[in-house]
């Protein structure tokens, strides 16, 4: 009996048209989320109905999909096919790492410096502080050196 | 004609190099009719670019088709607006704007106010520098005046995505902002040249400097305005190559402008603020390079040619140059910089929002040079596209969002914690408030919901600081709410210009976030009298017609629409034949109401009765429009009745130094 049957979904499979079966199109979440990664040969961006290569592509993810593949498995046909250009961003395993991991790492090497910066200039500050209020017994006598060593030392310079 | 145009060309280089030696010996012989002779040659440089843009003006309102620009970029039946703005369309038209433009500015100065101050002669002479490059660059590979062989019937016309009025701002202002921010840079050098380390040039350049970046907002506001109403792929940011060339300066300008208060006020940050300045100017050439090199591949670009090559040789003289006069500066530069007080400070927020700003720059800039780094390096093309840049730059821009929402509430000099969480108490409600109401109309993505919520954060807080500030002057002068408010404004345009300025970003940013995290879309065949439903919206088809407007043919599908129930009246997608272009151009259709767009594209169609069409609805677009004619607003606020922070600090430096 259970033979029967899978024979006759068998028979009715291969009678009944194709479309029947084609649960996936342009609409599908799944379609949407292969197509917003292909770089589509530099024409991801492109108005659809004046883009041949972007419909080629569109047909093509739909038919795979409704051929069974999953998600991964038409990146990765792509990706076999052109390389990583497929794809509209870099690997993220570690072949992706320096074009991921920069950004972050620029970041970061800013934070340490902007850091070390103000920790330093902080500590300078309070320096000068002490050693100003020791040596000048008046602003205006302050004024005339700064003035003096400024013009020095535009000579120098 | 041709001859006139190409002795303007000459003249042009032959003038500007005159100019510059007058300069120089007028600044070595302490000769002022050397200088003024000088300023007689900017002058004529003006005039000499001017009769040259005047005349390719003339030549492509008139049809001239024996010049290969007006044949390469214009035809008979265009009409007369975007035959004159034509003018900017092609590679060498552009260089001609370039010229114009950075001519008049030279102009504006050495016969400003300022003339007779010590540092003109010198920025002259790095004005001079960039005009001598413009005309001789044109002359060498971008003769806007070169004549074709043969006399065609008829021009190839333009492009019909440039036909369209973003086309005739977006350039424009763009460039506006470029050729702006060689103003700063040449007062800096010249102040570094000149060893004068306190912030006058910062003085003199403070308004160019918010022109420059006023310009460049308005550049890149139109320029997503325009991609959004005419590529017709439903969003107004690509993260191309020349995209980002144009955003890159827009971030480090954006810093230089919130750091230059530090050395205003303290007189710290010099060698960074010089070097933002540097930095601003240098990419302003590096997109132009980009643009003309043919490097990267983007909708923007005008193409391979030999003019990359003359603008990187250009781009690393003035940088080698730059470099080297900080270099031998850099003792004078260190000195005069007084040390921060605390940690917790406006000081502070202000080096946070430039790490930010200056991070972000330098993501974006990684992310468009990382294509050829990897393909020079390995072999190997890898793509970076808008995924990686949202990805890369959203956490930025949040943080940055943040920022702005706590930096108006921090102190100067030294801010204290209490007072800080007291001042920020309603509006961080505020942002909570706006979380939990998300979340309670169903609203999902928790990135999404984080952006609004801190968005919401930012703009309460630069609210509550316009209501302290009024209720305080009501307090003290018994003025009425709306007189208050707006004295309040005009007694510092500055500060205030800024916080419209802040507040336009966080319309924005409410219009990009939305339309990124929530936007719906349909691509749909359907038949005479056939229904989809998208949103709250319901679009019934009722045929497709044919008709020709000014000799193109247009295909249309009419749509009825039905929004929330009720009828919304009729939009037409379209698809434009145009005599002269090959391919057919898409004009979208577009119904706007206060939340959302809804944005039709007419996709293909089997006969009358039968489209395919691309339907989309994009929460909160108009926002982002509506964000830059605020930030537009607050930039001319702050631009007209702004000075520069006045302490006692700046006033010694600034005296006698």
């Amino acid at each position: 009996m259970r033979t029967k049957v899978l024979l006759a979904i068998f028979i009715l499979s291969m009678v009944l048209p194709g479309p029947a079966f084609a649960e996936f199109d342009e609409n599908s979440k799944e379609f949407q989320n292969v197509v917003k990664q292909l770089d589509m040969q530099g024409h991801a961006d492109d108005e659809l109905s004046s883009c041949k290569v972007k419909q080629i592509y569109y047909e093509e993810v739909v038919e795979m999909l409704n051929s069974g593949m999953s998600e991964e498995e038409i990146l990765q046909s792509y990706v076999d096919e052109y390389g990583q250009a497929a794809l509209r961003t870099p690997a993220t395993d570690k072949s992706g790492l320096v074009a991921w991991g920069m950004p972050f790492a620029g970041m970061s090497a800013g934070v340490a410096i902007v850091a070390l910066w103000l920790r330093r200039g902080k500590a300078t500050g309070e320096k000068e502080e002490d050693m100003l209020s020791e040596k000048w017994e008046s602003q205006t006598e302050k004024e005339i050196a700064e003035k003096m060593f400024e013009e020095e030392r535009r000579k120098q310079f | 004609m041709y001859l006139i145009g190409s002795i303007t060309l000459y003249l042009g280089i032959a003038i500007a190099a005159y100019s510059i030696i007058a300069n120089l010996i007028g600044i070595k012989k302490q000769s002022s009719r050397w200088l003024e002779s000088a300023r007689g040659g900017v002058l004529s440089l003006v005039f000499v670019s001017l009769i040259a843009s005047f005349l390719l003006l003339y030549l492509l309102a008139t049809s001239q088709f024996q010049f290969e620009y007006v044949a390469a970029y214009t035809s008979r039946n265009l009409p007369l607006v975007y035959k004159l703005t034509a003018f900017w369309a092609g590679n060498a038209g552009s260089l001609l704007l370039w010229t114009v433009l950075i001519c008049g500015y030279t102009a504006i100065l050495v016969f400003s106010r300022e003339k007779h101050n010590p540092m003109m002669p010198y920025v002259s002479v790095i004005l001079l520098l960039n005009i001598l490059f413009f005309f001789t660059v044109m002359v060498l590979g971008g003769n806007p005046f070169a004549m074709t062989d043969m006399v065609p019937a008829d021009g190839k016309g333009l492009n019909p995505m440039l036909q369209h009025p973003g086309m005739i701002l977006h350039p424009v202002t763009l460039y506006l902002g470029y050729v702006g921010l060689a103003v700063p840079f040449a007062f800096a050098i010249a102040a570094l040249i000149l060893k004068r380390m306190d912030a006058e040039w910062i003085k003199l350049t403070r308004r160019w400097t918010i022109t420059a970046w006023l310009f460049l907002t308005l550049g890149n506001m139109i320029g997503g305005w325009w991609a959004y109403l005419e590529l017709g792929w439903g969003g107004y940011w690509a993260w191309d190559p020349v995209e980002n060339a144009s955003f890159l300066p827009w971030l480090t300008v954006s810093a230089f402008l919130h750091s230059v208060m530090i050395q205003e006020r303290k007189g710290m940050l010099k060698t960074w603020n010089i070097s933002l300045v540097i930095i601003s100017y240098i990419l302003t050439l590096f997109g132009t390079f980009l643009v003309r090199s043919g490097v990267l591949t983007s909708v923007h670009a005008f193409g391979s040619g030999p003019l990359g090559t003359y603008f990187l040789i250009f781009m690393a003289f003035m940088m080698l140059l730059s470099i080297y006069i900080v270099m031998t500066r850099y003792q004078m530069i260190k000195k005069d910089t007084l040390p921060i007080e605390s940690y917790f400070s406006k000081e502070s927020s202000f080096l946070l929002n430039n790490l930010l700003l200056v991070a972000g720059a330098f993501a974006v800039f990684w992310g468009t040079m990382y294509p050829l780094i990897s393909e020079t390096v390995s072999g190997t093309k890898i793509n970076v596209g808008a995924p990686y840049f949202n990805s890369v730059m959203s956490p930025i821009l949040l943080l940055l969002i943040l920022l702005m929402a706590v930096c108006p509430l921090i102190a100067w000099q030294k801010a204290t914690v209490e007072r800080f969480l007291k001042n920020a108490l309603w509006p961080f409600a505020a942002g909570i408030a706006a979380a939990i109401i998300l979340v309670a109309f169903g609203v999902r993505g928790t990135f999404a919901i984080i952006g609004l919520a801190s968005t919401v954060f930012m703009f309460a807080t630069h609210i509550q600081e316009f209501v302290q500030g009024t209720m305080a002057r009501i307090k003290a002068t018994k003025e009425n709410a709306l007189t208050a408010a707006c004295r309040l404004t005009k007694k510092n345009q500055r500060r205030y210009g800024g916080y419209i300025v802040h507040i336009g970003i966080a319309v924005i940013a409410i219009g990009v976030i939305s339309s990124h995290a929530y936007s719906e879309e349909v691509l749909k065949t359907m038949e005479t009298g056939e229904s989809l439903a998208i949103g709250d919206y319901e679009l019934t088809f009722k045929g497709l017609s044919e008709h020709t407007k000014n000799g193109n043919g247009i295909v249309a599908a009419e749509l009825e629409t039905v929004y929330k129930g009720k009828m919304d009246g009729t939009i037409k997608p379209e698809k434009v034949f145009y005599e002269t272009w090959p391919e057919p151009s898409t004009e979208v259709a577009i119904k706007t109401n206060f939340t959302e767009d809804l944005y039709v594209v007419l996709s293909s169609w089997e006969n009358r009765d039968k489209v395919t069409l691309q339907v989309k609805v994009n929460p909160f677009v108009s926002w982002i429009w509506a964000g830059g004619i605020i930030m537009v607003l607050g930039t001319a606020v702050a631009l007209i009745g702004g000075k520069t922070t006045s302490s006692r600090v700046s006033k010694a430096l600034r005296s006698g130094r």
